[in-house]
């Protein structure tokens, strides 16, 4: 026990810059002994830094190889080191899982001696617990640039979900900073798994991206194959039955904010590519934490730009669910997202011409567009309008955040804003609420003005204000 | 007339005939929480199961499954009046049949859905957060304190979980437990006594859960306040990874 106490201490230590912690997206039908996996997924607990813990979230070694510069595990980085042995994770999984601490387990790994030693190792721990153990619980395991195909496939055969981290936005930065990964390592695992799932009929894509459509058809191969495959590409693929599912839960990949100089334009115009082309479920983000001293990275004591994360998610979440483009984000050649403001908001604010929107007209699209109408309540719109026309006090009562959503919307006619439909006051009246400059101020109780001097603001290059500026800001927007 | 029943569903449906061929309900309550009330009428009314499987017969066919699932977990609720919140539920069902509940707007409708909700919610929670602990003999045990009564609402996730693992859910405050083996479950009387003994492998399992909950916190991000809203406080007197130090649960061990 004491040893493995060791190991784990390590090596959890090691995997909690992963930002993954969705184990959504699946429904296994438990035919072992132990386990299920529910597809809404389910957080155990939440960590001191506020992230859900739903998964066993270790790396299998973290006795690296490699030298990448933004990685604490990196060769040259002096650290304790540890492995574990296949049979001890399985073990621990299993116990943890019965315990009802974790739903499952997220493998990922620094490379030791090679990308294809580690990989079999983790394909041994993994076929243990899932056969061995009859774990039916959900397994992610990290995908280490560079493995063989047969390897891959075969630990898809046990793993619900796939990712491969593309890390850097660009292949500038990763040439930059992780000089031992090629795009190409990276790209060819992800296009084997989106091909795989494509060839059993079993991609699905992201969010209601693709809603309504069959996704795998021979025109959705990536690489190569689609122009071998078929001639008519809209044709949907014959699947291939061998009774075995690969990954279920489809693929996913992430990548760092603020490490290299990217822009959030570039960044989501990479997320809106690999979900276009490679149908991912998810692009995950995660805020650079300085962990390690590098002439060519943001210093030790720089804060790890949440803020920026924050509004990554929130737009990456427009891409998914709310049929947006990253084009339409970014209009006006703006290269980074408003810091201050929800990117919905900010979108609509730039694009009054069409609002405001009469509720009991519009289309499922049209109201996901209002600011402060979600799925659920644009769904209970559509509903209740069947019986008789939407009032303004039904609206609340809907679950539509109104003092938002008052600004770009019409009921039966009547518009309710309480202020002139101009860009400039709506979006003043916005930021005197939360999430707007509000969620910057971290505890409203106190005094405001020392509230203020602890305010992180930014510029529209994500450049924290000073404290001057900051107040300024504030004080323009009426927060002050 | 005030409706004193004995605080089980069919009782409540009892009431609900009752309101409808004996006399209008002006309250309903259990015999217990009813605070006698000089001037106005009341009635203690025994339960009746074929009054009741007639009224609940009606609801199905008149209004509608969906709804009758709403009023039951609404009856699992501690929510103040919750009978009387059920009872107009049901009066508006019949009246207006089984599109009602799209009646987002309407406060009967409303007072309803919260109550779905919370119950909904805490049920989940409860999913997320019971430990079990290995105890002698190969059961899963588990302690939870929930505010409303969700325990019967677990069972189904656990069962599907735990294929041939017996299984044990105890409601500390209620002193009643579900007990589970191979998809069968009852509920029981359960108290302090009735605990079997804890494995001897049951602390070093605890003991790396808490390393590793500690341990899995990004420094730089610490966020108590966020931590909270996920995970309130009431609930952590269960979480193994909240205790302060595993000690103090080797000590009551
Ligand atoms: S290969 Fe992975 S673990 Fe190794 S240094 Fe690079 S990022 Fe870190």
């Amino acid at each position: 026990m004491e040893q493995i106490m060791k190991k784990l201490e390590i090596l959890a230590e090691s995997a909690k810059y992963d930002v993954s912690c969705s184990s959504s997206g699946v429904k296994r039908q438990n035919n072992g002994t132990i386990g299920s996996t529910t597809a809404a997924g389910i957080c155990h607990t939440w960590a001191a830094d506020g992230r859900c813990i739903s998964l066993l979230k270790v790396l299998f070694t973290n006795n690296c190889a490699y030298n990448c510069e933004y990685c604490v595990n990196r060769r040259d980085n002096d650290f304790p080191r540890a492995s574990f042995e296949p049979e001890e994770l399985a073990k621990l999984t299993y116990e943890f899982y019965r315990r009802n601490y974790i739903e499952g387990l997220f493998i990922s790994s620094a490379v030791e001696v090679s990308p294809d030693y580690t990989a079999e190792r983790i394909l041994k721990a993994i076929r243990i617990l899932r056969y061995d153990y009859q774990f039916a619980g959900y397994i992610h395991a990290k995908i280490i640039p560079g493995v063989s195909q047969e390897i891959l496939h075969e630990i898809g055969l046990v793993a619900d979900r796939l990712s491969v981290n593309i890390e850097m936005p660009n292949s500038e930065s990763l040439n930059k900073f992780a000089p031992q990964k090629k795009p190409k390592q990276i790209f060819t695992p992800m296009k084997q798994i989106t091909n795989t799932l494509i060839e059993r009929g079993a991609l699905v894509g992201p969010g209601t991206m693709f809603k309504g459509q069959n996704v795998n058809v021979a025109g959705n191969l990536v690489g190569l194959q689609a122009i071998k495959g078929s001639r008519d590409l809209t044709v949907p693929i014959r699947r291939k039955r061998d009774g075995k599912d690969f990954a279920p839960a489809g693929q996913t990949t992430q990548m760092i904010i603020g490490a290299g100089g990217e822009s959030d334009a570039s960044i989501l115009t990479t997320s809106e590519n690999l979900y276009r082309t490679f149908k991912m479920k998810r692009v995950y983000y995660s805020a650079y934490v300085p962990v390690v001293k590098s002439p060519i990275l943001p210093d030790l004591k720089s804060a790890p730009p949440l803020q920026r994360e924050h509004r990554m998610y929130q737009a990456d979440w427009l891409l998914r669910f709310y049929g947006f483009t990253t084009s339409e984000l970014f209009k006006n050649k703006d290269e980074n997202l408003d810091p201050d403001m929800d990117p919905k908001v900010a979108w609509a604010i730039k694009n009054l011409d069409r609002f405001p929107i009469e509720i009991n007209r519009a289309s499922y699209m049209e109201l996901m567009r209002i600011p402060g109408v979600g799925d659920t309540s644009a769904k209970r719109i559509l509903r209740a309008r069947k019986l008789a026309p939407v009032g303004y006090d039904d609206l609340k009562k809907m679950g539509v955040v109104m003092k938002r959503a008052k600004y770009f919307l019409t009921c039966c006619g009547k518009y309710y804003g309480d202020r002139k439909f101009l860009p400039e006051t709506i979006r003043n009246a916005m930021l005197g609420m939360e999430n707007g400059l509000q969620m910057s101020m971290f505890d409203t109780h106190q005094n405001l003005l020392t509230a203020a001097s602890q305010v992180q603001l930014f510029d529209n290059n994500w450049k924290r204000l000073e404290q001057g500026a900051a107040l300024e800001k504030l004080s323009i927007a009426g927060v002050i | 007339m005030d409706y004193l029943y004995d605080g089980t569903f069919e009782g409540l449906l009892t009431c609900i005939h009752h309101h409808y061929y004996t006399a209008k309900a002006t309250g309903i309550y259990t015999k217990e929480s009813y605070q006698m009330n000089l001037l106005g009428d009341f009635l203690e009314v025994e339960t009746d199961e074929a009054k009741a499987s007639i009224v609940y017969d009606a609801m199905e066919e008149k209004i509608s499954h969906f709804a009758v699932r709403c009023m039951y977990k609404t009856f699992l609720s501690n929510v103040a009046d919750k009978e009387m919140k059920i009872l107009r539920f049901a009066v508006m069902g019949f009246r207006t049949g089984p599109k009602f509940t799209y009646m987002h707007g309407n406060d009967i409708v409303i007072a309803i859905e919260t109550a779905v909700r919370q119950v909904g919610n805490e049920a989940e929670r409860m999913r997320q957060f019971v430990r079990f602990s290995q105890m002698d003999g190969g059961v899963l045990y588990g302690e939870i304190e929930p505010e409303h009564d969700v325990l019967e609402l677990l069972p189904s996730h656990f069962c599907d979980r735990f294929k041939n693992e017996p299984f044990i859910i105890r409601d500390v405050g209620r002193n009643k437990a579900i007990v589970a083996l191979k998809g069968q479950w009852y509920i029981t009387d359960f108290g302090e006594g009735d605990m079997p003994d804890y494995s001897t492998d049951e602390v070093g399992y605890r003991r790396l859960w808490k390393k590793y909950f500690d341990h899995i916190a990004i420094k730089e991000r610490i966020n108590p306040r966020c931590q909270a809203g996920h995970v309130p406080l009431k609930y952590r007197k269960h979480l193994v990874e909240f205790q302060l130090q595993t000690d103090d649960f080797e000590r009551t061990i």
